[in-house]
This record gives structure tokens, C-alpha cells and sequence, in this order.
């Protein structure tokens, strides 16, 4: 559709990265009469990032989102969007008056509106004539690709449909920030990865900021240029999704973006200025190199924590590895997810391999270096 | 394409920024609500200084000056013995009765009209809407107009001499408040109906219920709202003023109403057991209508998702569709019907009510009378200008505060100021109005209020603010359940998409709330026309509403034109709910029309 891209290029403004918004967070704290939503988040998101904020229920995600958006008042702390204060000591400015957009959990559609009134709604303030708007309606629902829907009611549409509503919604403010609530919470998998994909394309076509929250951390690294992950309404880490993965800071971080196993270990010595040598509790005689992202220290015990996509299955004649059963297999598509006994209290999850393993039938398990780290399992806690 | 709304001026398209102007200035003082010290105000003026004041009186009359006293509880003994005492206990019974027997007779109704393939479904619902804007006095004085001697019924060559002695007294109290109480139970029971979807009863059938089971099974979901029919149905038959000042007295069945009137109404005025009436009214509608509540709030019946599916309909056969569509159409007869036809026919009878040796004769003389008196001299236009004038200004009024109070209500963060306000306004549902009417009366005559407060006393002001009083708890409660199904979400991507506060509600909380707005406001106009307690209790010298003036050519035995006005009025009231309705469909656009009473598609 290299037509639509054009009018959608012409009708977007052409300083879009000018209009980018970056966002400034200083020391926020949200209470709710004796709980502590947020406490003390401070982050800088860049002009034109994606950033995914990442946390379980009750992290404080949702509210930091809300923070931002005008929506909820902080209890302190201070917030800027284009270097422009809007939360502060005695300041705060309301949601519409801070120039960004929003695509809520539950879409937040007006139900007496059609799709086309619904998406129109952010210009009432632009400088387009009647006609203009909604020819840049017109295109913006082409775009989503819902544009024999628009004078429809949201009532009348499905919920995929209704998220590219909202979608389109966000994008028709063409004000350089958008906000999204975990937007595809509601949807079926299929839907999710479709409109996943869209989201990211259009963001970044559209040149604007995005903050995003979710709980799927998939999803995050699929989307994100910049993953924040909150545990209890403190922004445990900052950083690329990949960072993210390879050196989680601490154990909850770990835990929450996946791993397929987690064990006691004692550490034997140093192999290179990074890694441990360690000691596998499970396999008499068997040693793991293992990141060493906490050193271990007396009378502190230790974990290893492995990524799934560290661990490898061999054939059980293959020399290397410890032995293994599998206790269930399941195929995904693409190949088999396994469940591997190694002899721990707890068996090795989603451990990936194109070649299906049966039930019950031995293996040999490798594990790579890379994905394989050393931390106090109760840091973070 | 649609066309689009755009109401602003084109102005240059740049980021937003952010002015001074804009950015609001807080301090502490803000986190104080003035808005909410200014409802407590408006509120204890309202109602619960006059009715505490006057609650007071019934064990300590000398504290407002209205006996030697201090403390006593000379006048709690004295209320419960003779008249008064009669008055209580009849008022009990009678309610409890009714309560069981309008949620029996609406559970019915609900259950054929919205889960039977039964006839006429539309019709009923807008019957019912009638049912519950007919004050009961009205519905009296159609069945007396109906059946008197030399009545309507006897016009049309039906005896109904028998029926008239039956009539007045508890037999005919009863019918007439069960239909009154009908319809509050009818629309809480289809609440609770249309929320229970088939999967309930296919659940139960796939895993091996009988029929039998099944009901056993389902019926506890809709138990909450059955109960929640019985209070109000219970509360509303307490406080019922209309019948006890009509049909009650002429048949020397006293109600407790009546009675708490009677106690002020005579001289000298008895406002210590006028008091103990008020309380005892107050504390047995308390209990039902708080059980009520907490069954509401603990155990919705509206416990279903999203994915709940529209409920299946029973389909009858075809003869059992005629029966079904006749036994409702025999229902709206006798409750709406015979009341309409009787006031109707009676207002054309000549010599209403009175043996005449040449049989009955049809004129149009009463009707004349209405507006050009010749014998009395008191035309009901004037009264019913200014009913209508008091209908408008206090169904607007009303309105306004409702909606205040509605979000109040429902806000999220519900610190003790909203619960607080919960439970005030629970508890003023239970004050009946001719306890809130007696109470201004004590209270606005007080030295001190008329002196320091408002001199506002036999004035038409106060009038109002009692009639706003009555109407507001109810209205509020009528108004919360929608205003709380409005998902925050709507408002909140209102503003952050650039609306001011005022635009957001405009185009997100007006158009959805705008269908309940405007039946909240058809409500309160039409009670406030008809309204009989406060209205005969308060209104000034000489600027009688509509309701007064009928009432004073019913009580002067001249029944034909008191008919013929009550007919007017009714007429009237019709009219203006058409015109309202007419105008609401051609002004509003097509998707306001598209919600229903809860934010959502009806």
C-alpha cells in the first residue's frame, strides 16, 4: 500500500520528529491513603523511544501511566513532557492541556459516537477545515484498515476492530506522545500479535513518543526500544530490552521476564572477570559457568537462574551435559517445548528444541554461559 | 463518511503548549472540598434540619419551645393509643401486605414481558412508566368515581353498589397502593431478569438439573432484587400520603400519614405526636430500605460479564400467547384502567354521586367549570400554571443536585464524605413527605431561622425547597445507578484527547446519561404536579398548586368538577411527557438515542 503511505506521510506533519515528545520524571510518589502506588520513580524517556513499562499486577504501572496522563495527581515529585513542567511542587496540569493521546485497556470508546466521530474527536483543536479532517479521518481509518466500518457505533464492531478505533484515535492527535494501557489485554492471540505489529508500525511512522504498559514481557521486548520493569512502585531497571534480558538486576526482574529454572548453587571460583564457576547441587561432579551478576558472598546463598533460551537437549549418548527425563512435551509451531527433570526440586521449563524428545525418555542437558546467571535470590524480594 | 463535528475555530497546528494561564496553582487549602462543604450546607437546610428539629419534639418539646418538658415520653405513649396508635398499626399491616403482594404480581409481570415471547411488550413498558407517574390520590378517585352510587359504572348499567362499600376500606387501600408500589418493584425485578442470561439454566440443565432444579438454581440470583423489591415496595406504601388523606379518611381506616397530619392539622397542633408519627415512620422504612441496600452492594444481581448473552425468551404457543398477552392486558386494566375510565367517565356524569329520579346524565358542564367556575369561583388554571411552574423549577432543580450527588456517590476513592452521603441518602428515602412537609413548617417558623436564615415561611420558596427536598434523595439513588455504569475510562480519554472539563462532559457524560436526565426530570415533574402532602401542607395563602384546589372541590362534595380538573391535570401531564419525549427524539443526534439507561445499547 505504498499510495496510503504517502497520503498518510503527507498528512502527517513534516516536522514529525521535531514534535516528538520527551518526558521527564523526578522522584514521583503516588500514595493511595496507606499504600504506596509509586515510590520515587524517576526515568528520562528520550524523544521518539518506545518505551515498555513492564510489571505484575499492582507494580504501579498503570498508575505511573495515569500520572502521566493527567489522569491521577501525584502526591510528589515532578513531571515534564517537552521540557515543559506539568506535574511539580504546586503545579499540575490537567490532562488536556499536557498535548498527548491515549489507547485505554478498554478503549475508551464514546458509545453514542460513530468510529469516524470517535476518531475526529482529538481535532477539534487542529487547523484543519471539515473537510481536511476528514479526509486525515478517512486516511487514518484506511491505515488501521477499518475504513468500511466508519460510520459504525463500537458496539457494532468486534474487539480487534474497537482497538484499531482507539488506535487511530491516539494517532489522529498527531501530538507526539501516546500512552497505552495495556491495549492488547483484551484481545485473542492471534489478534494480539497482529495488532502488536501495527502498534509498533504506526508509532514509529508517526514519529511520536510511545509509553506502554503490559504485564507480558514478550510482548514488551517485542515492542519496546526501552523496557522499564516496576516491582511494588519502584522502577527496579531501565534499559534496553536486550539489557533487560542478558543482565537482569536482580532476582525479580529475572523471575518476571523468564526463566526456565532456578536452583541453589555454591560457587567453586572465578573464570574470567565476569563468570563463576559453579557447582550443580542436582549433578554430583557437574559445574556450570554461570554470569556472575552478583558475587557470591559468605554466609549468602546463591542461585542460578537459566534462561530458557540457554539450555539446549542432546541425545543421552552425547558426551557433554547432565542427564535429564523429559516429563512433558508440547508442540508450538515452530518446534517442541519441554519439561526436563535434572534431579532439582523443580523441573526446567520451556526448554526449546526442534526436535521432539518423548515423554519419559532420557537427555542430555546443556546449559550456555550466557544465559545463565548467579544472583542472591533475595535481592529484590 | 460521516460528517464530523468540529466546534472550534481552525487554529495553527503546533505542539501544545503550556501557558502560564493553564497551569493550575494548588495549595492545601484545594485538598479541602469546598464543593462538598457547600452540599452539607445545602443538604442541612434542606432536610436535615427540618426534620431533626422536628424529630426532637417527640421526647424533649421544650427545646423548640412547644412544652414544659425537657424530656419526656408522655407523647410516644400517647401516639401508639386511639387514633394515632390505630393509624400506626393499620399503616403496618397494610404495607406489608402490599409489599408481597405487588412483588408477587410484578415478578410475574416482569417474567412474562421480558423472558415470554407475551404480546404488546412495548405497550407495557410505557403502561407502566404511566402507572408509576399516577399519584394515588388520582387512582382513588377513579375507582370512587367508578363505582359510586349514580357513577360511571352504574352509567354503564353495571351494579357496582356492593363493590363501592368493599371499596372503601382496607380491601380498596390495598388494591390502589399495591398498584401504586407495582411499578418500583416491576423495574427492579426486570433489572435483575434481564441480567441473568440462558447459560445459567443451561448450565444447570447439562449437568442433569430437573426443571424443577434448575429454578431452585437460578432463582437465588435474582433473590437480591426480590428483596430489593420488598423494601421499596414496603417503604413506598409507608410513606404514601395520597390514599391515607383520601380514600383512608373517608373510610375511617386511619394510616399513619394521615394521622401525623391530622396531629398538626387540628388545633391546637400536636407537634410531639405529630414527632413520635414522623419517627416511627422514619425508623420502620429505615430498616428495609438499609437491608435493601447492603443486599444491593454485597450481592449485585448484576453479576454478569460482558459475555453474558441477551436472555432467551420462553415461547409460548399461540393460544398460550393470547392468554399470556390477555392476563397482562387484564393487569394494566385494573390498575390503570378502571382508575382512568372511572375518573374519565365520572367527570361527564351529571349530578355525580347524587340520586337523581331520571337516571344519569352525560354534560359537559364539569369541565366548563374547570376553567370558567361559576359556583365556587376557583378556576384550576391559575393552580395549574403555577404547578407547572414548581414542577419546572423543581424537577430542574432537583435534577442539577441529583447529578452532583449521583457522582458524589459513585467516585471512586470513596472517603467518609461519600459514604456519609450514602447513608444520609438512604435514610432520607425513608421520610415521607408529609414528614418533611410538617417538619418546614416547624422549622422555617422557628424566631431564629425566620430571623437569621431565611424569612421564607407560607412564602412559595419554601414550598419549592421542601418539594426539592422530597424529590432528592430518590432522584439521586434513581440517578447513581447509571451515572456508576459509566466506565471513568470515557471521561478520562475525553480530556486526555484535549477536552476541557465542561466539553468532556458534554460529549461524554451528558449524551450518556442524557435518556435517564431526562425521565429523572419527567419524574420529579410530574410527582411535583401531583404532589398532595407537602402541597397541602405548605402552600402559601392564596397561590393554591393544582393538587390543593382539587382536592378542596373533592372534600366540598363537589366531586364532578374535582374529577374533571384531577382528568385535566392527568391530561395535561401526558402532554407534557409527549412533547418532552418528541423533542428529546428530534433534537438529540441518532447516537444519544442509541444508549440505554446505563451507558450502554439498549
Amino acid at each position: 500500500m505504498a499510495t496510503n503511505r504517502l497520503e498518510w506521510g503527507s498528512l502527517m506533519s513534516t516536522d514529525r520528529k521535531h514534535r516528538a515528545a520527551g518526558v521527564s520524571i523526578e522522584h514521583l510518589r503516588k500514595e493511595f491513603g496507606e499504600k504506596t502506588a509509586l515510590d520515587d520513580v524517576s526515568l528520562e524517556i528520550e524523544p521518539g523511544t518506545f518505551l515498555v513499562l513492564l510489571g505484575p499486577s499492582g507494580s504501579g504501572k498503570t498508575t505511573l501511566l495515569r500520572c502521566l496522563a493527567g489522569i491521577e495527581r501525584p502526591t510528589s515529585g515532578s513531571v515534564a513532557i517537552r521540557d515543559q513542567l506539568v506535574v511539580g511542587p504546586n503545579t499540575f496540569v490537567p490532562p488536556e492541556k499536557r498535548g498527548l493521546a491515549m489507547v485505554f485497556q478498554d478503549y475508551a470508546l464514546w458509545p453514542h459516537l460513530s468510529v469516524a466521530k470517535n476518531v475526529a474527536f482529538p481535532l477539534h483543536k487542529s487547523s484543519r477545515t471539515k473537510t481536511e479532517a476528514e479526509a486525515y479521518v478517512g486516511d487514518l481509518l484506511e491505515r488501521v484498515g477499518i475504513a468500511p466500518l466508519a460510520d459504525r457505533f463500537p458496539n457494532e464492531l468486534s474487539g480487534g476492530e474497537q482497538q484499531r478505533v482507539a488506535l487511530a484515535r491516539a494517532l489522529a492527535a498527531d501530538v507526539g506522545l501516546i500512552l497505552f494501557d495495556e491495549p492488547l489485554s483484551n484481545l485473542d492471540a492471534d489478534r494480539r500479535e497482529q495488532l502488536r505489529i501495527e502498534i509498533a508500525t504506526l508509532t514509529r511512522e508517526a514519529g511520536s513518543t510511545a509509553v506502554y504498559i503490559t504485564h507480558d514481557q514478550s510482548e514488551a521486548f517485542a515492542l519496546a526500544d526501552r523496557v522499564g520493569v516496576l516491582d511494588r512502585g519502584r522502577l527496579v531497571q531501565l534499559d534496553t530490552p536486550e539489557a533487560i534480558y542478558r543482565r537482569p538486576k536482580n532476582a525479580f526482574v529475572a523471575r518476571f521476564t523468564g526463566i526456565a529454572g532456578e536452583f541453589p548453587v555454591t560457587a567453586l571460583g572465578e573464570c574470567g572477570p565476569e563468570h563463576l564457576e559453579v557447582a550443580l547441587p542436582f549433578a554430583p561432579g557437574q559445574t556450570v559457568e554461570a554470569l556472575a551478576l552478583d558475587r557470591p558472598r559468605p554466609g549468602v546463598d546463591s542461585s542460578l537462574f537459566v534462561r530458557a533460551s540457554g539450555v539446549s537437549l542432546l541425545a543421552p549418548s552425547s558426551p557433554v551435559g547432565v542427564y535429564g527425563e523429559i516429563r512433558d512435551v508440547a508442540f508450538n509451531g515452530r518446534g517442541y517445548e519441554h519439561v526436563v527433570e535434572v534431579g532439582a526440586a523443580t523441573p526446567l521449563t520451556k526448554i526449546y528444541s526442534p526436535h521432539r524428545f518423548e515423554r519419559e525418555s532420557n537427555v542430555r542437558v546443556c546449559f550456555d554461559p550466557s544465559s545463565c546467571f548467579v544472583m542472591d535470590p533475595m535481592r529484590g524480594n | 463518511m460521516a460528517t464530523l463535528e468540529l466546534d472550534r475555530p481552525p487554529t495553527e497546528s503546533r505542539p501544545p503548549e503550556v501557558p502560564s494561564s493553564h497551569v493550575q496553582r494548588l495549595d492545601a487549602r484545594r485538598r479541602f472540598s469546598l464543593g462538598g462543604v457547600l452540599i452539607w450546607v445545602a443538604l442541612a437546610l434542606l432536610i436535615i434540619a427540618p426534620v431533626l428539629s422536628f424529630l426532637v419534639l417527640s421526647v424533649s418539646p421544650r427545646m423548640f419551645q412547644q412544652g414544659p418538658e425537657w424530656f419526656t415520653l408522655k407523647y410516644v405513649a400517647q401516639a401508639f393509643q386511639g387514633y394515632t396508635g390505630r393509624g400506626i398499626l393499620n399503616s403496618l399491616w397494610v404495607s406489608s401486605l402490599v409489599s408481597v403482594l405487588a412483588v408477587a404480581v410484578a415478578t410475574t409481570l416482569a417474567w412474562l414481558i421480558h423472558r415470554t415471547n407475551v404480546g404488546g411488550r412495548r405497550l407495557w413498558a410505557i403502561l407502566m412508566w404511566l402507572l408509576l407517574l399516577m399519584p394515588t390520590w388520582m387512582m382513588t378517585l377513579g375507582w370512587s368515581d367508578l363505582l359510586r352510587p349514580f357513577g360511571a359504572a352504574q352509567a354503564l348499567g353495571i351494579p357496582s353498589t356492593f363493590l363501592y362499600h368493599e371499596f372503601f376500606g382496607p380491601m380498596g387501600i390495598v388494591i390502589v397502593l399495591s398498584a401504586a408500589a407495582l411499578p418500583f418493584a416491576y423495574f427492579i425485578i426486570s433489572a435483575g431478569l434481564q441480567g441473568v442470561g440462558p447459560e445459567f439454566e443451561d448450565a444447570a440443565r447439562i449437568h442433569g438439573a430437573s426443571r424443577v432444579r434448575t429454578l431452585r438454581t437460578v432463582l437465588p440470583i435474582i433473590a437480591p432484587a426480590l428483596l430489593s423489591a420488598i423494601a421499596i415496595s414496603f417503604a413506598e406504601t409507608m410513606s404514601d400520603f395520597g390514599v391515607a388523606f383520601t380514600l383512608g379518611y373517608h373510610s375511617h381506616f386511619p394510616m399513619a400519614t394521615y394521622a401525623l397530619f391530622n396531629a398538626i392539622d387540628n388545633y391546637p397542633a400536636n407537634f410531639s405526636v405529630a414527632a413520635v408519627i414522623a419517627a416511627v415512620l422514619i425508623l420502620s422504612v429505615i430498616p428495609p430500605i438499609a437491608l435493601q441496600s447492603r443486599v444491593m452492594r454485597s450481592r449485585s444481581y448484576a453479576v454478569l460479564s460482558g459475555r453474558t448473552r441477551a436472555p432467551r425468551r420462553r415461547e409460548f404457543s399461540r393460544s398460550g400467547r393470547i392468554a399470556a398477552t390477555g392476563a397482562v392486558a387484564l393487569f394494566f386494566f385494573v390498575a390503570l384502567g378502571i382508575p382512568v375510565l372511572g375518573a374519565v367517565g365520572g367527570s361527564f356524569i351529571a349530578n355525580l354521586g347524587i340520586y337523581s329520579a331520571s337516571g344519569v346524565h352525560l354534560t359537559m358542564n364539569y369541565y366548563t367549570q374547570v376553567f370558567h367556575p361559576t359556583i365556587s369561583g376557583k378556576s384550576l388554571f391559575a393552580p395549574l400554571l403555577l404547578s407547572n411552574q414548581l414542577g419546572l423549577i423543581v424537577a430542574t432543580g432537583t435534577g442539577v443536585l441529583a447529578v452532583v450527588l449521583a457522582r458524589r456517590l459513585v467516585a471512586s476513592r470513596g472517603g467518609w464524605s461519600q459514604r456519609v452521603t450514602d447513608v444520609f441518602l438512604l435514610g432520607s428515602v425513608a421520610v415521607p413527605g408529609v414528614v418533611l412537609g410538617v417538619g418546614y413548617i416547624f422549622f422555617y417558623n422557628l424566631t431564629f431561622i425566620s430571623q437569621h436564615v431565611a424569612n421564607i415561611y407560607k412564602t412559595l420558596p419554601l414550598l419549592m425547597l421542601a418539594l426539592v427536598a422530597s424529590a432528592l434523595p430518590g432522584q439521586t439513588r434513581f440517578m447513581s445507578g447509571p451515572v456508576s455504569q459509566i466506565q471513568p475510562s470515557l471521561a478520562e480519554a475525553a480530556r486526555v484527547h484535549g477536552a476541557g472539563r465542561l466539553r468532556s462532559w458534554r460529549t461524554t457524560n451528558l449524551p450518556l446519561m442524557s435518556r435517564v436526565l431526562l425521565w429523572g426530570w419527567l419524574l420529579t415533574f410530574t410527582k411535583t404536579i401531583s404532589e398532595l402532602a407537602i402541597a397541602q401542607i405548605l402552600y402559601p395563602p392564596s397561590q393554591e398548586p393544582a393538587s390543593v384546589t382539587i382536592q378542596s372541590y373533592l372534600a366540598n362534595y363537589d366531586a364532578g368538577t374535582g374529577t374533571a380538573m384531577t382528568v385535566m391535570t392527568l391530561v395535561e401531564m401526558l402532554v407534557v411527557i409527549a412533547v418532552a419525549l418528541a423533542i428529546y427524539r428530534v433534537v438529540t443526534p441518532k447516537g444519544w438515542r442509541r444508549i440505554g439507561w446505563s451507558g450502554v445499547r439498549s
